[in-house]
């Protein structure tokens, strides 16, 4: 595996256009939660019990739907029997829950492709042609509720840069290119470059610039207050207090996760286990996938971010697999969905799972892991890339969501009525064990039965 | 109570000695203080006014000496009121002072005063460094950036100060939850900085994903197009215009003239007129359309509708022919390749601009023969369906077989297809490697294409640009187009959408030799891989046989990409420097100065170090430096500096040492304010918002204080469309309708026609009206008795005003509301509604607003235990709310205070809780309007109220204006040493007819205004 390590003028040109997303970083106040948790400080927690541990989500998108020959569960807990494509999952089987025949109904019925992506966690009716609109995605609600509490609010990556064209259907491929909305017309940016997104968790980045405009307002302060009267000093003086003010929480926030590093280092248990990412792309998508899935790890061990979206791959994918003896690319691939071809191309994305599960499951947290804490939520756009058939979504959860959730079980929601068988239903129903308080989401106005 | 008596005497003579400005007068008042007010206090007012409970809020305690009193003359102008009035002490009180004993302490507070005015008249008050309200940050943001992001909606509400303003500094705070709030706005108005070639630009939204920018590039290049004049009826019609213009009545207009007033362009009229008129032709296209045009009517008694349907009518028939004069581009196609690959597309998007304007000879029949359809060449696709319609012979299209005359008339139809195109420019575009029939769904696809799900745009405007546009146009053209190409980055996403589209819509890269070439790689648009790709694509395109103009084809789009990238490349280098400048730009504008040239280099310097030591990229410093720009006190406080020569010069370019025969002399110990101190209370006070560059020009040369620039300047802003913002501001909140927008105490169940929108139509009305009084500089006393108001159609059917279908502004005036029983402010229904607590009117609210707001009355609160009416009106049983306040005012603790203003609300209950005109109330009895007012006299109704404020409070109401607009003015509360600018404010205005523009006039050349106070000169006078 190769990189750019010295970027071309082309490439240097692209990162110099790229912007950082910055959206209430470093104006987060609350302590990061990592203070009290025992795996990294020498201070007993609070009370005897630990915990209260933090919840946290993700959800992992994967476009183009499954080989349905081979995605399958049967059964419930050890006993459960796993279809080919879910091989990967056989030693979680029993953190994990198969969730069969939900859908969007404003995801059906308006064509292939965007109309089937954009509002995949948004549940929301999408807008055709130059004007975006659709709805707010279940990961930034969450961000919006529970983001106050890290350094990040949400972290939103992704494998597969954005396209901005129109697909047949007039929709943008827009739709196809985001699952993570931050308003009706927005979506969020979507960090691709597992350096930057590293950086934005471990150098405090967000903290760091605002530290840097801080300390230039208070020269401007100090400045302006030498050219004014002493009773306007008094009132600059007022405002040289917030600032101080403000930045005394950053900075503590800026320390305690250093010092949460370093105690954990003392006792062994190094915080970081994931060095620096090379600049630019990997040049293996394997590679892009598993940073990206290190990254989600290591944030949400150290309390950095507790909402993460992973765009594996877009809808209308363009990556292709040599590795799996693949010739063509993915969307094109996926026009022969019972192939062998998918067959394998599903479980490469399965074992993307497996392997941030595992690696969550391998960092403990009290008495149990961070996957004990945690819920990874799996799907993609549509049952059938053939047919492009939206009316049945492929879904996984994994982790207990801190025992809220009940694991090791194969749900069936098909048969059971399009009003019972909501996507929103589900994401309200994580939304609320994660201390959400709405009741109604999407089009669902109840959380999803059996969840 | 002898003891009081005796010492009463001493003091009367005492008082007899003008109390203005001797020197031994201080000593006399104190006495007096400590022998007569102090114990008149101890005697009679601090039983109940005392430090423990005190009634109605109010405690006399603390006022031990008369330098606590002038502190506080607020509170002892209220005392005053109470005396003066008999009110105090009440009636029920245990002892009463004798009238002789009243009478010496209401001497002693109006002497205090008027010396204290004297003696301190014109001080400029003491005026803080102060943050912006919440409105003026927004608006300031408005101005300086040209969006409206309005983020105070997160923030916290201001507080306002005692005269209900919320723009003062000892009201205006800054916490760190604050603070926050700022960083959050500034990160906000970071997020829209767009970096364009020539400096920086701010979009109405977000601008960090791709898409956002396409929309905010995107919208405005069509904007443009759909402003540009193209429509070929509004030509024909003007050259008809021109040809008449005598009868007409416009002998010397010039054809470029009645262009330029028409909204035409002037060289385009000039083509059309000269085809119109040239040398009459008998054959071909032109001869029917001069025959037309000709033949159209000329104007008589000035009728033009004729004339004008007929240039519609010849429109159509031009656009009629020459629908059957495009030429059909065909597809290129080649083995393997998705036919709507990039590389053909863009090619057959060329060919079709080509044609805009060029004749295909190819279309025309020779003796009404068919031509041979074009047969699809090698390579070249034939359409799905074939020949989908087959051609018909078409006298229009038919020239005759002679040569020489086919010849002439071929060129005829030659100059028809260049002078009328068949686009001016295309914004919308389906999948264009599609029949056009094929693909109708796909529309709103600006600027698009035509790709199947790449991101890909093409400019297609020559012939608007050639022919319509001038050259300030075509630059302003091309400048968007350059912008959205840098901006958006166009190109090196539709070469990446290439990569992927090749990949995942076909098969083409599907070989190994093309796994170098990935979307992802951000590299994939260097030099060297760009033309590896170009390479072995072409390679394999040759190998599989495409035929060799689809080659060149190809060639030359991956030749053109390159062309495109490093074109690209050069112009961000190049625009770093001016997005550089373009921040300080913004800086100066923000902070509403020119900058140093210390904070200039300052500046730059941050934006390197963000880059060199925090390893920021170009746009993401850019971006924090105007964050650490919009976080200065520079931009978050209004300050004025002190001014000490030598001292950051360029800051003070001028100095007030000049002409002080023009510029008043400032009262002692006060220091004028810079020009460009002047400058921001001047807008800050019209605008609620920044000088703008015309304002800050005549502070750099140093004219502003000029008494004559100062009005000419004050009377310029006022026409401003900005000054809208001191009716919301300065009238929102002295009438206490600023926050109208968010009132919920209206029972939507009860009143369906209250919706959102009326409610936003309630608010507009006061500010509508309160503009127009500033804008048109109407007598003040217009507020009350003027017959007219402003609706919009909702406001006009809630008021049963017939509303103008044919109104293009949503907003109209209506000269005499009367009929309606409506104009001026008092019947105006956000009053009406906001003082009714939702199912019943309020007349106690809405008489309180009048007296309190309008004629400036101050009345203590009420006492904590008051009974509660019924909330609704149809609960009251038999009584009416009339009677049942009559029984209220029957209780003497409630009597003093109600009787003031009951009446004058009474006169309102014509109108239900939102303001509804009705003759019952919702307890079906009616309504009755009639009212005694406070002086014993009666009236009815509105007329009756206007009356009785006419005969006798037409004082109160002027004084009370006189002093919010002052108050608001100066940013502080009114302090004693006012008094006299007041009672200069009420001659002015008076002398003036009343004229609100005198009043604004009076109070922006007053010495307050002018001066701050001089920080050097310690003071004796007590900072609040």
């Amino acid at each position: 595996m190769s990189h750019d390590s010295t970027p071309s003028p082309a490439a240097r040109r692209l990162h110099l256009k790229r912007r950082t997303f910055l959206r209430g970083m470093g104006v987060t106040m609350a302590l990061p939660w990592l203070e009290s948790v025992p795996a990294f400080g020498d201070e007993p927690t609070r009370s005897s019990t630990p915990g209260p541990f933090p919840k946290r989500f993700a959800a992992l998108f994967w476009g183009n739907g499954v080989n349905s020959h081979h995605w399958w569960a049967k059964g419930q807990g050890k006993d459960m029997e796993l279809g080919r494509s879910l091989q990967p999952m056989e030693p979680l089987k029993t953190r994990m829950n198969f969730i069969d025949g939900l859908f969007n109904r404003s995801a059906v019925g308006v064509g292939i492709h965007p109309g089937q992506t954009g509002n995949l966690l948004s549940g929301a009716p999408l807008f055709k042609g130059a004007v975006l609109r659709g709805g707010i995605s279940m990961d930034q609600v969450l961000a919006n509720h529970i983001g106050q509490d890290s350094i990040q609010p949400s972290m939103v990556l992704g494998c597969e840069q954005p396209i901005t064209g129109y697909h047949e259907t007039n929709f943008s491929l827009a739709y196809s290119s985001h699952i993570s909305w931050q308003s009706a017309d927005s979506p969020v940016p979507m960090e691709v470059y597992p350096s930057l997104a590293f950086d934005s968790l471990f150098e405090n980045r967000g903290s760091h610039r605002t530290q840097s405009i801080l300390d230039r307002v208070k020269d401007d302060t100090a400045s302006l207050g030498r050219r004014v009267s002493s009773a306007d000093k008094a009132k600059l003086n007022e405002y040289l207090t917030s600032v101080r003010e403000v930045e005394k929480r950053v900075d503590r926030m800026r320390t305690d996760s250093t010092r949460a590093a370093s105690r954990a280092q003392e006792k062994g248990t190094p915080l970081f286990t994931l060095k620096r990412p090379d600049n630019g792309l990997p040049e293996d998508i394997r590679e892009h996938m598993r940073l990206m899935c290190d990254i989600t790890a290591l944030a949400f061990q150290s309390d950095k971010t507790r909402v993460v979206s992973l765009l594996l791959c877009r809808d209308l994918s363009g990556l292709f697999y040599p590795f799996l003896d693949v010739r063509l690319a993915h969307h094109i691939a996926s026009h022969n969905d019972l192939s062998d071809d998918f067959e394998r191309i599903t479980r490469f994305y399965c074992s993307q799972l497996a392997y941030l599960a595992t690696r969550l499951d391998s960092m403990k947290e009290g008495d149990g892991s961070v996957l004990d804490h945690s819920c990874l939520m799996f799907l993609s756009n549509m049952w059938s890339g053939n047919k492009h058939d939206s009316t049945r979504l492929p879904i996984l959860t994994v982790g207990g969501l801190g025992g809220s959730l009940a694991t090791g079980r194969t749900l069936n929601y098909l048969n059971q009525g399009d009003d019972h068988r909501k996507a929103c239903g589900l994401y309200l129903a994580l939304m609320q064990k994660m201390g959400v308080p709405l009741t109604r989401f999407g089009d669902a106005t109840a959380p999803l039965a059996q969840i | 109570m002898s003891h009081v008596l005796t010492i009463l005497f001493v003091l009367l003579s005492v008082l007899a000695i003008p109390a203005s400005t001797s020197a031994a007068a201080p000593d006399a008042l104190d006495r007096s203080f400590d022998s007569a007010v102090r114990p008149f206090l101890n005697t009679y007012c601090l039983d109940c006014h005392g430090s423990v409970k005190p009634k109605a809020d109010f405690d006399l305690s603390p006022f031990t000496t008369v330098a606590s009193v002038i502190d506080d003359d607020t509170r002892w102008s209220m005392v005053l009121d109470q005396l003066e009035a008999g009110e105090m002490p009440p009636k029920k009180a245990r002892q009463h002072p004798t009238s002789r004993e009243s009478e010496t302490v209401i001497q002693w507070i109006r002497n205090l005063r008027q010396r204290e005015a004297a003696r301190h008249a014109g001080d400029p008050g003491p005026v803080l460094a102060r943050r912006l309200s919440n409105a003026e940050y927004d608006y300031t943001l408005l101005d300086i950036t040209g969006v409206d992001l309005h983020p105070t909606r997160e923030f916290p509400v201001d507080p306002a100060n005692r005269d209900g303003f919320d723009n003062s500094g000892e009201s205006l705070t800054v916490s760190p939850a604050l603070l926050k709030k700022y960083l959050q706005a500034a990160r906000q108005v970071a997020d829209c900085l767009v970096p364009t070639p020539d400096g920086i630009e701010f979009a109405p939204h977000s601008v960090l994903v791709d898409t956002d920018r396409d929309k905010y590039c995107v919208q405005r290049i069509v904007d443009f197009y759909r402003r540009q004049p193209t429509d070929l009826a509004a030509y024909f019609e003007a050259a008809w215009r021109y040809q008449h213009r005598r009868a007409l009545g416009d002998t010397r207009v010039s054809r470029a003239d009645l262009a330029r007033a028409r909204g035409l362009s002037p060289a385009y009229l000039e083509q059309t007129w000269a085809l119109l008129n040239g040398p009459a032709e008998t054959h071909g296209p032109i001869a029917p359309l001069q025959a037309r045009f000709r033949a159209l009517p000329a104007p008589s008694r000035g009728q033009t509708q004729l004339a004008h349907e007929g240039c519609i009518a010849l429109r159509d028939s031009v656009l009629a022919l020459r629908r059957k004069l495009v030429p059909l581009v065909p597809n290129l196609s080649a083995p393997e390749v998705n036919p709507g690959s990039q590389s053909f597309v863009l090619w057959k998007n060329r060919q079709m601009a080509a044609n805009r304007r060029r004749l295909d000879p190819g279309l025309l029949q020779i003796d009404g023969r068919i031509p041979e359809p074009t047969r699809p060449g090698e390579g070249i696709r034939a359409s799905k369906k074939k020949n989908p319609k087959p051609a018909a012979p078409d006298p229009d299209l038919t020239v005759p077989s002679d040569p020489a005359r086919r010849a002439a008339i071929e060129s005829d139809f030659a100059r028809f297809c260049s002078i009328f195109p068949d686009a001016f420019f295309i914004s919308e575009r389906a999948r264009v490697f599609l029949e056009p029939g094929e693909d109708k769904a796909n529309v709103r696809r600006l600027l698009s294409a035509g790709f199947h799900s790449m991101t890909g745009f093409f400019r297609d405007d020559a012939p608007l640009y050639d022919l319509i546009l001038d050259d300030t146009q075509r630059r302003e053209l091309d400048r968007l187009w350059t912008e959205f190409e840098l901006v958006a980055d166009i190109h090196q996403r539709m070469h990446t959408s290439f990569i992927w589209f090749e990949r995942a819509e076909g098969k083409y890269l599907m070989d190994a030799e093309f796994n170098f070439a990935r979307a992802e790689d951000r590299d994939c648009t260097s030099d060297t891989k760009v033309r590896r790709l170009a390479e072995v694509y072409l390679a394999k395109a040759r190998r599989l046989g495409t035929a060799e103009h689809v080659l060149a084809a190809m060639q030359d789009h991956f030749d053109r990409t390159l062309a495109n990238l490093r074109r690209i490349d050069r112009l961000r280098a190049e625009s770093e420097p001016r997005q550089r400048e373009g921040v300080l730009d913004f800086a100066r504008r923000a902070w509403r100065r020119p900058l140093s040239a210390a904070e200039r280099s300052s500046l730059i310097e941050f934006h390197q170090r963000l880059r060199d030591q925090d390893h920021l990229s170009h746009e993401d410093a850019l971006c924090d430096t105007v964050v650490s720009i919009l976080m200065s006190p520079h931009f978050l406080y209004r300050v004025d500096l002190v001014e000490v020569s030598g001292l950051h010069p360029n800051d003070q370019p001028v100095h007030h040492s000049a002409s002080p025969r023009t510029s008043p002399r400032p009262p002692t110990g006060t220091i004028p304010l810079s020009d460009l101190g002047l400058a921001q209370r001047l807008s800050y006070f019209l605008w609620a918002g920044p000088p703008d560059t015309a304002l800050v020009a005549r502070a750099i040369n140093g004219s502003l204080h000029r008494p004559d620039i100062l009005i000419a300047e004050t009377r310029r802003m006022l026409q401003d469309p900005r000054a809208r913002r001191l009716a919301i501001e300065f009238g929102g909140h002295w009438l206490d309708f600023r926050r109208f927008e968010e009132h919920t105490a209206v029972d939507r169940g009860r009143f369906p026609t209250f919706d959102d929108t009326l409610r936003q139509a309630m608010f507009e009305e006061p500010v509508h009206f309160l503009h127009d009084v500033f804008r048109s500089n109407r007598p003040v006393t217009d507020l009350l008795t003027a017959p007219d108001t402003f609706v919009n159609a909702p406001l006009a059917r809630h008021y049963g005003i017939p509303f103008p279908l044919d109104s293009r502004d949503p907003w109209v005036h209506v000269p005499d509301a009367r009929p309606y029983a409506r104009g001026g402010l008092l019947t105006m229904s956000a009053f009406l509604t906001a003082n009714s607590p939702g199912l019943r009117t309020s007349p106690v609210k809405r008489g309180y607003w009048i007296a309190r707001r309008v004629l400036g009355e101050r009345i203590p609160p009420p006492p904590a235990a008051v009974p509660e009416l019924p909330a609704d009106e149809a609960h009251l049983g038999e009584l009416t709310l009339r009677q049942t306040l009559e029984r209220h005012r029957a209780d003497p603790s409630c009597a003093s205070c109600h009787r003031r203003f009951d009446s004058l609300g009474l006169v309102f209950e014509g109108f239900g809780p939102v303001g509804e005109h009705r003759s019952r109330d919702l307890g079906d009895h009616p309504v009755d309007t009639h009212a005694t007012f406070p002086d014993g006299s009666t009236g009815n109704g509105i007329d009756g109220l206007r009356t009785y404020i006419a005969a006798r409070r037409q004082e109160d109401f002027l004084d009370n204006v006189c002093r919010k607009l002052l108050a608001y003015a100066l940013g502080r509360s009114l302090i004693l040493s006012d008094e006299p600018t007041i009672r200069s404010l009420r001659a002015r205005l008076a002398a003036h007819d009343q004229r609100i523009g005198s009043l604004v006039e009076g109070i922006v050349t007053s010495p307050q205004f002018l001066n701050r106070r001089d920080p050097a000169i310690p003071t004796n006078r007590h900072a609040p």
